[in-house]
């Protein structure tokens, strides 16, 4: 405000001067005096541009830099990116290897962690057959409706039965796990920033020892890639841990591939069907396009070639 | 109904392999074009190792212990050509081994040589316990930025090991 009171007596009284002097500026044509822009107009002009660049500035100041209170340890070690295959717009899953991830879950993960939206009908025919899928649900046994009495009885799992939890609730996973849950693989890729690679890398990024001084909890395990380094799950892929019926070695890099493009499957299991759908859309649109292409020339055709003819009117002559 | 069969043909020949609900059978498994190539390659790696290991045990017996350099790759090489082989029995991982060599490359060398000298410096601050008047502190971030290194550069030669 200050400033401005300042600035405005000399205004106006330069405003009164110039309009004395020249009381028909913007009628008559520009001499040379209304050439040279008044100095009240430059110092107004470079005042405003020092205002807005000196606002930003403190906005930037004050609201501008992101805050980054945690150290790189609690942020944890970002995922390497590896080039998977199935992630190219143009591949699908490589379903034997999405074969052999299950039978790393089945082995391995499935004794802590649960795959509770996933039934048993969904692996027919995307990597087991239906008799192998049916004998792999009756290993299970489910709850029945009430009976006539009104008890719930057990029966033998079916097609269309849910991948049983390891634990009966979250409360009971805690406890068997000295109080850290395992959570469920459903959608685990979705669920975790850097997806495939980043549970590739957990899986197998345990380092023979954690680094010197740091801090490793009791009960915990040192994982760079788990964001505060320190896991309640201890490494679990060993060489040879699996046994895989089509004879891949199962070293632990190859198990932890098949599992994460298992578990990759069990997030997206439309990934197939929707690269084949971009593809038939593809497929479809650009034919559509180019017989929008050919029948708009064809409308367009007699209306391209016309030619417009004035012929005047003959009137009687002069 | 030979318009809509045009369509379904070209789709199909765009090399979307059909899922087969019936037992995997061997060749069903040869024919999709993903699986081809690592097999292949795996293949031609056994051969080589066996070509190399040839050449490879008559030259650490020739060799005279002045050579020394000279001998300590022919022993890696060795090394190299025992675990491939032992995937076939005993699956052994290369993940490990490709990463120590990245670790060890000259792209990692900085990040190598911070993590070293941190390492050392942690450790005398241990010795030294409660003697020790200064800032504690750990590794951690060297060792983020070596790992982070060392995978990166081993991945893509991981993935082509990998089937």
């Amino acid at each position: 405000m200050l400033a401005r009171s300042l600035l405005r007596v000399p205004n106006r009284a330069i405003a009164r001067q110039s309009l004395g002097k020249s009381t028909r500026a913007s009628s008559t044509a520009a001499g040379a005096e209304s050439a040279s822009s008044p100095f009240h107009l430059t110092l107004t002009a470079s005042l405003a541009t020092a205002a807005a660049a000196g606002s930003a500035a403190w906005y930037y100041h004050l609201y501008g830099q992101e805050a980054f209170a945690s150290t790189p340890a609690e942020e944890g070690l970002h995922p390497t990116q590896y080039p998977w295959v199935h992630q190219r717009f143009n591949k699908t899953f490589d379903h034997a290897a999405l074969r052999r991830g299950f039978q790393v879950y089945r082995e391995v993960c499935a004794s802590c962690h649960s795959l509770t939206r996933v039934p048993w009908r969904s692996f027919v025919g995307v990597m087991h057959t239906v008799d192998e899928m049916k004998a792999m649900a009756e290993e299970n046994e489910y709850d029945t409706e009430p009976n006539n009495e009104g008890d719930i009885e057990k029966r033998p799992g079916k097609l269309s039965d849910y991948i049983p939890a390891p634990y009966k609730n979250d409360e009971a996973a805690r406890a068997a796990n000295a109080g850290a849950l395992p959570p469920d693989l459903s959608l685990i890729v979705k669920g975790r920033h850097g997806g495939c690679d980043y549970i590739f890398n957990l899986l197998t990024g345990y380092p023979d020892e954690a680094p010197a001084g740091a801090a490793v909890a009791e009960g915990m395990n040192f994982n760079p890639y788990f964001p505060g380094t320190g896991i309640a799950m201890g490494r679990v892929l060993f060489d040879g841990v699996v046994e895989y019926e089509d004879g891949t070695p199962a070293t632990t890099s190859q198990m932890a591939k098949d599992v994460v493009e298992f578990l990759n499957w069990a997030a997206e299991p439309e990934m197939d069907d929707r690269k084949k759908m971009g593809v038939k859309a593809i497929a479809v649109l650009s034919g559509l396009f180019a017989i929008s292409v050919w029948v708009k020339r064809y409308k367009w055709a007699p209306i391209k070639s016309r030619k417009i003819v004035y012929s005047p009117p003959i009137g009687p002559r002069r | 109904m030979g318009f809509t069969d045009f369509f379904t043909d070209v789709v199909s020949s765009l090399g979307f392999a059909e899922a087969q609900a019936e037992a995997p059978a061997a060749d069903v498994e040869t024919s999709s074009t993903p699986q081809d190539e690592p097999a292949e390659k795996t293949e031609e790696a056994t051969e080589d190792s066996e070509s190399a290991e040839e050449t490879a045990e008559e030259t650490p017996a020739e060799e005279s212990s002045e050579e020394a350099p000279e001998e300590e790759e022919a022993a890696e090489e060795e090394e190299e050509e025992e675990e491939e082989e032992e995937e076939e029995d005993e699956p052994e991982d290369i993940k490990p081994k490709l990463e120590e060599d990245c670790a060890n490359s000259a792209k990692c060398a900085p990040y190598k040589h911070h993590y070293d000298e941190c390492v050392e410096r942690v450790t005398r601050q241990e010795e030294e316990g409660d003697d020790f008047k200064g800032v504690k502190e750990d590794c951690v971030e060297e060792f983020f930025h070596l790992t982070h290194c060392a995978t990166a550069c081993a991945a893509p030669k991981l993935w082509r090991e990998l089937k």
